[in-house]
């Protein structure tokens, strides 16, 4: 079961974090993942306006053949976007745990500016050692 | 277990079907003179992008639904390579599955979320329903300029006599 990689979007669909854990999808560059991270925004936002029934949430899970995408929108409208493995279970746990990292070793740090790219040392680990953990 | 609605997109870019079998709160604007559930596309002036408040008409509602699936198209061939394409996205309120033959013709149903594995379905009114009574209609158009869809008689009743008894639509 593994895990692809994992965005985190800033509330201005701007790309503040952006990760690969394993290989498995294609190799894009640092200007692809800004695109994709504003495409996938617009689409969120889309996706909630062509719902048909009222108040709906933007895309949660994306299921393709080769990978499943799956995103958190926190209440600050930060967005966590996971892409791994179609069968992979418990994505949204997983989410959750990240969101807590987050929150602990990225919004606790005093010298990390809100919005801004993400650059603190312990998140990485953190982030590292529980992907790493992950059945 | 319920459809809301599906829609059938050309390799034009162009909305050729539209059906709405339940649409529980949003009420949409009708596009065009003509009575409900008809399949006539008029180039409507709209007068600028829809703005999210008050009712959508129906042309505008095409227009965000295929910009939805072809961004999403982009971002799977990014991220997967130029063969892919998603089958399902979920949101808390619905789930809109997707398919696209060969062709390049696309394929839209949005359905609420008990619904699974509907692709096999999507790929049956392909194959079993628009190929027969579309395809092979000598005189349905090729290419559909001018916003003048699928008009097609069979195809309707086909495609209502086989949603129906499935156990997914009521």
């Amino acid at each position: 079961m593994v895990v692809y990689s994992l965005y985190i979007l800033n509330k201005a669909a701007g790309l503040i974090y952006q990760r690969d854990f394993n290989e498995g999808l294609k190799r894009l560059s640092s200007n692809d993942y800004l695109v994709l991270s504003g495409t996938f925004h617009a689409v969120y936002a889309i996706a909630s306006q062509i719902s048909p029934v009222p108040s709906s949430s933007g895309i949660e899970v994306l299921e393709t053949e080769t990978f499943r995408l799956q995103c958190f929108q926190t209440l600050t409208g930060t967005k966590f976007l996971l892409i791994s493995e179609p069968r992979q279970q418990n994505t949204d746990a997983i989410l959750r745990r990240i969101y807590e990292l987050y929150a602990d070793y990225v919004i606790k740090n005093p010298f990390y500016q809100i919005e801004m790219p993400v650059r603190c040392d312990l998140f990485d680990r953190h982030l590292a050692t529980f992907i790493r953990g992950i059945p | 277990m319920t459809i809301y609605s599906f829609w059938i997109f050309d390799r034009h870019c162009n909305c050729i079907y539209h059906k709405d079998y339940k649409r529980p709160y949003r009420q949409l604007r009708p596009r065009s003179d003509f009575g409900p559930g008809t399949n006539d596309e008029k180039k409507q002036t709209s007068g600028g992008p829809p703005t999210g408040k008050g009712p959508l008409s129906v042309d505008d509602d095409a227009k965000l639904v295929f910009g939805v699936v072809f961004s999403l198209r982009n971002i799977v061939t990014k991220l997967a390579g130029e063969k892919e394409s998603f089958f399902v996205y979920r949101t808390s309120k619905y789930k809109l599955h997707f398919y696209e033959t060969q062709t390049n013709l696309r394929f839209v149903m949005i359905t609420d979320l008990k619904v699974d594995g509907i692709r096999p379905i999507l790929e049956q009114i392909h194959a079993g329903l628009y190929v027969e009574y579309v395809i092979k209609n000598p005189l349905s158009p090729v290419e559909h300029a001018n916003g003048v869809g699928v008009n097609n008689e069979l195809f309707n009743l086909g495609l209502d006599r086989f949603l129906r008894p499935l156990s997914i639509f009521e």
